[in-house]
């Protein structure tokens, strides 16, 4: 995508024109940045000894994944773990456009971070990052993230 | 619950009416005739194989491998109960035809597993390379 930039001193009247072709996530993140409504987590880290009580703003970008473990939120990423104040499902609605695709109960992954998507040999699938981790796609979810990748192929 | 029961009783109804309309067009063509206990264990067959893949959404957090074994196990018992009933109060049922009874659900079954196991692995494939083109898609967008 081009990008023009024009900076005029004088203006009075900031304003961003966004021609697209199809409504598209990339053009649903830009018009949240632009309406100030680009979702950020506000997290803290969930290792005690680092946390020194001040939020930190995590971009959804930044998330490999969301883990809802005893009633508490945890987003995992390549620098950390940090534990979130939202709940899954605010989440899950506030960052499909960002490739955040529910899997399991406890689970949203963040479908821009996956580094391969395999069975094991007992059949289970496993999304792994490249960090290290994987996670297990729910057979119940697997319609559903099947249908969210189609989705994201069709906008993309 | 009784959502469950009805969709499992739609569910073997059609199974039942289906697996009717393949023996008598088997009968026709081969030009045997089939006698009223074959309908009805064909019918107990058709049930206990309907309820032993609804067991299937209660194994959600364990592997479909243990869920295929314990589904397999459990189609196992049924059958056996099954088989002892029809030997002791409709008519004797001698080993041999335990054994072509067992045989004749374990090959399908082994076979349609076979199958959901190749269709696991081809899915996941499917979707892997489906989430590469959506990342290089959106690399492409943020360049």
């Amino acid at each position: 995508m081009r990008l023009n930039l024009y900076e005029d001193k004088n203006t009075s009247d900031e304003h961003v024109d966004v021609y697209y072709t199809n409504m598209r996530p990339v053009i649903r993140q830009i018009i949240d940045t632009v309406n100030s409504e680009r979702p950020s987590l506000q997290g803290r880290p969930a290792d005690e000894d680092i946390d020194d009580g001040e939020e930190i703003l995590l971009d959804p970008r930044e998330i490999y994944y969301l883990d809802h473990i005893d009633r508490k939120l945890f987003a995992y990423t390549k620098n950390g773990v940090y534990r979130l104040m939202n709940t899954l499902a605010a989440c899950e609605e506030m960052l499909w456009n960002y490739g955040f695709v529910r899997v399991s109960k406890s689970n949203l992954i963040n479908i821009y971070k996956i580094k391969q998507l395999k069975p094991d040999l007992n059949m289970k699938v496993y999304a792994s990052f490249d960090n290290g981790e994987r996670i297990c796609i729910n057979r119940s979810y697997k319609k559903s993230f099947n249908e969210y990748l189609q989705r994201m192929r069709r906008m993309s | 619950m009784t959502g469950k029961i009805k969709e499992y009783i739609l569910e073997v109804c059609c199974v039942f009416t289906l697996m009717s309309v393949i023996g008598a067009i088997v009968n026709i063509i081969a030009g045997t005739e089939t006698n009223n206990i074959n309908v009805i264990v064909m019918f107990a067959t058709c049930a206990i194989a309907t309820l032993v893949l609804f067991l299937h959404k209660l194994f959600d957090n364990v592997s479909p491998l243990v869920m295929i074994i314990v589904q397999y196990l459990v189609a196992c018992a049924l059958v056996g109960l099954m088989l002892w009933l029809i030997s002791m109060f409709i008519s004797p049922i001698t080993p041999k035809g335990w054994f072509e009874f067992y045989r004749s659900f374990t090959i399908p079954y082994i076979f349609l597993a076979g199958f959901y196991y190749y269709r696991v692995f081809s899915e996941t494939k499917k979707q892997d390379k489906l989430i590469q083109e959506i990342q290089e898609n959106n690399k492409a967008e943020s360049n």
